[in-house]
């Protein structure tokens, strides 16, 4: 048993994602390293990509001109973006480990940690696509790619954490719940505070 | 009793799942259509029939009163005879109403196709279709209240309270909704007028959404969640706690509808903390559903059906907590008369009925006919079609739907708007493309499971199946 996982390890589930999850299954890795060795940096992607998109070009949003926001809210918007998504992952591998209570899967915090870093690693690395920032280039990039982390997510529970697929397929589902009704939050929350004046200039 | 019959009438559900199953293909094709025309305009070839005007209410018409209405009729007659242990009441009345609501369906579509239109948002029908629709919904009542009247087994189970509610708050609002004066056999004028038709009608609206589309769908989930789990409910108590507080807050919400719109702030206001209060009993029938899945692995077949289940209870939650959200006014603001109204409707839609109503079908079709499933690979690929289809669809909107309340509140440094109505429309064409694309794969998964069903019953003939002894301790006292 083993309790660390190389960042190595952790990228190649890229190219070889079901011989990274059989090795996973056998260890009891430690989250706080997984986050400070990997995900955190991971998680900073997103954010810097559409810094530095949306100060070089602004987004297009499919009219004429692009939408050009001051330095100083693209610097808030970009942090804000990053804290959700920190967030984000914390209480998803949080959600997860209650989950596996429910599910009779393995409870280590490590396990679920890593599991939702490799889900969210083809996201994380795809928001390159934020370097060009128009939405719709965005949503054409970032669809086979959320199909891409659902099948990682679908086919990674029962493997990572010891449970027959039927029973992982019912644990994934109800992770895709949640995550659902964390996106749509997200939207909720963005288009709450545009109204409230913050962000681009909007007639309310 | 003389004429009192040993078996459950099972032939006639069958047939009204046959129907909804048909009513499916054809609604959800007519919406893939109007997904197309979105695209490229021109395919409607000049013809007034195939107008995007005339398309739209017989693909939400077809959708809800064709697909949704017959599969609601079909499980809600095969689950109250199982939990009142007495075949149906008045079986006859039954099968009239089978075939008279689909003739009723189908009349209705073409008088749409034909331009009869009331202009009033899912009741577009006029006024003789109203007419035949209530009587066909009193012979509903009789036959559903008629079978809990005669039932054999004391406790009435909660699934038939929500199939209840479904038929008098459903009957309550067509009527008060479509109160109207003819001027001709196909047009008529409401007998309200302004503002006070607008909330008389999403008081309409909202109910048909709260009660036949998640009132009368969560009845199914509590009546074949627990069949499929092979567990009771995990908590009957919050199940009747979660009937009233939803009966009871879902019939104030329509107002949301009509934020910053001519109707007093205060009515738009008490809508929207209405809709915020129905997300407690709303989330509570969640954690009902899912709950009672947990724990029960030994008993999980590998049988598709449990799948779709659990899925539309997520979809579940994701709708029923988007709605409250979109009901906020400082979000509306922004959402309304976007796209991402289209897609919070389809995620219940796609997500939720279609979903829950396919995973209903795979369980009760072979039981119906008494043998397996023609091909569990196909319902599996049905399953995966049905998930890829409705995500593409509801992010689509929602890139679309943000995108089009932002650029059409922008203002630019003169304080005039940004961009006009007619080029933001224009920019909107490939999110358009990609929701195309999206119903073409969700239809794709009917089409499969359609043609399982069919291979599943062709030639056989409905089990009958025998009430079961009734235990005293819960019995009726005769």
């Amino acid at each position: 048993m083993s309790n660390t996982i190389s960042p190595a390890l952790l990228f190649k589930s890229i190219i070889q994602p079901k011989a990274v999850f059989e090795s996973l299954a056998d260890s009891e890795p430690a989250p706080v390293k997984i986050f400070t060795r990997y995900s955190m940096w991971l998680l900073m992607l997103p954010p810097l990509f559409s810094w530095i998109g949306a100060y070089s070009f602004g987004w297009r949003l499919g009219a004429d001109e692009p939408l050009q926001l001051t330095t100083t809210t693209l610097t808030v918007i970009s942090l804000g973006y990053f804290l959700t998504l920190l967030f984000g992952f914390v209480t998803t591998a949080i959600i997860s480990r209650w989950m596996a209570v429910t599910y009779g899967a393995n409870t280590n915090p490590g396990l679920h940690a890593a599991l939702i870093t490799i889900v969210g690693q083809p996201l994380a690395l795809a928001s390159a696509a934020h370097l060009f920032p128009d939405v719709f280039f965005n949503l054409i990039v970032m669809i086979p790619v959320t199909i891409w982390s659902m099948y990682l997510l679908y086919t990674g529970i029962p493997i990572v954490l010891s449970i027959p697929p039927e029973r992982g397929m019912l644990m994934a589902s109800s992770l895709v719940g949640w995550l659902l009704v964390a996106v749509v939050s997200l939207l909720g929350l963005t288009v709450g505070l545009w109204t409230t004046g913050f962000g681009p200039l909007l007639g309310v | 009793m003389a004429t009192e019959q040993q078996y459950y009438y099972d032939d006639v559900v069958k047939r009204l799942v046959q129907f909804s199953v048909i009513w499916a293909v054809v609604a959800m094709a007519v919406g893939v259509y109007l997904a197309a025309e979105l695209v490229w305009p021109t395919i409607d070839f000049g013809q007034p029939w195939l107008s995007f005007g005339r398309l739209r209410p017989l693909h939400t018409n077809g959708i809800i009163f064709g697909f949704g209405v017959s599969a609601l009729m079909a499980t809600g007659f095969y689950s109250v005879q199982r939990t009142c242990h007495v075949p149906l009441f008045a079986p006859r009345l039954a099968w009239f109403l089978c075939y008279g609501w689909q003739l009723l369906v189908f009349l209705g579509g073409i008088s749409l196709l034909a331009g009869w239109n009331t202009s009033k948002e899912y009741a577009e029908l006029e006024w003789p279709f109203d007419i035949a629709i209530t009587v066909l919904w009193v012979c509903f009542a009789i036959v559903f209240f008629g079978t809990i009247a005669i039932r054999k087994i004391k406790p009435i189970y909660i699934s038939n309270w929500f199939y209840g509610a479904l038929i008098i708050v459903v009957a309550i609002v067509h009527i008060v909704n479509n109160l109207a004066i003819p001027v001709t056999f196909s047009k008529s004028y409401s007998l309200y007028a302004g503002a006070q038709d607008a909330i008389v009608q999403w008081w309409y609206g909202h109910n048909a959404v709260g009660f036949l589309l998640t009132g009368g769908f969560l009845g199914m989930m509590y009546y074949f969640l627990p069949k499929q789990a092979g567990k009771p409910i995990w908590s009957y108590k919050l199940s009747v706690v979660a009937f009233w507080a939803f009966t009871y807050s879902y019939i104030w919400a329509g107002p949301h509808h009509l934020h910053y719109n001519a109707i007093p702030e205060w009515v738009q206001s008490l809508g929207m903390v209405m809709s915020l209060v129905l997300l407690a009993p709303s989330w509570a029938t969640m954690v009902n559903g899912i709950m009672t899945v947990s724990g029960a692995w030994e008993k999980l077949r590998t049988d598709p059906a449990l799948k779709f289940i659990v899925l539309s209870l997520a979809f579940y939650g994701l709708a029923t907590f988007e709605g409250p959200m979109m009901a906020i006014r400082s979000v509306n603001v922004v959402s309304h008369f976007t796209d991402w109204t289209i897609g919070h409707v389809h995620s219940g839609a796609l997500g939720w009925n279609a979903m829950i109503t396919y995973g209903t079908f795979y369980f009760l079709v072979p039981r119906l006919v008494g043998t397996e499933l023609y091909s569990v690979k196909l319902a599996n690929m049905h399953f995966w079609l049905a998930l890829a289809g409705t995500m593409l669809y509801i992010v689509s909107m929602w890139a679309a739907g943000v995108s089009q309340g932002l650029l059409w509140l922008s203002l630019d440094s003169t304080g005039e708007l940004s961009y006009s109505f007619r080029d933001i429309m224009a920019s909107m064409a490939p999110y358009y493309g990609l929701r195309f694309i999206a119903g073409l794969i969700f239809l794709a998964g009917t089409l499969l499971m359609a043609y399982n069903f069919y291979m599943t019953t062709r030639s056989r003939e409905t089990v009958k199946v025998k009430p079961p002894a009734v235990d005293p301790a819960f019995g009726v006292a005769s």
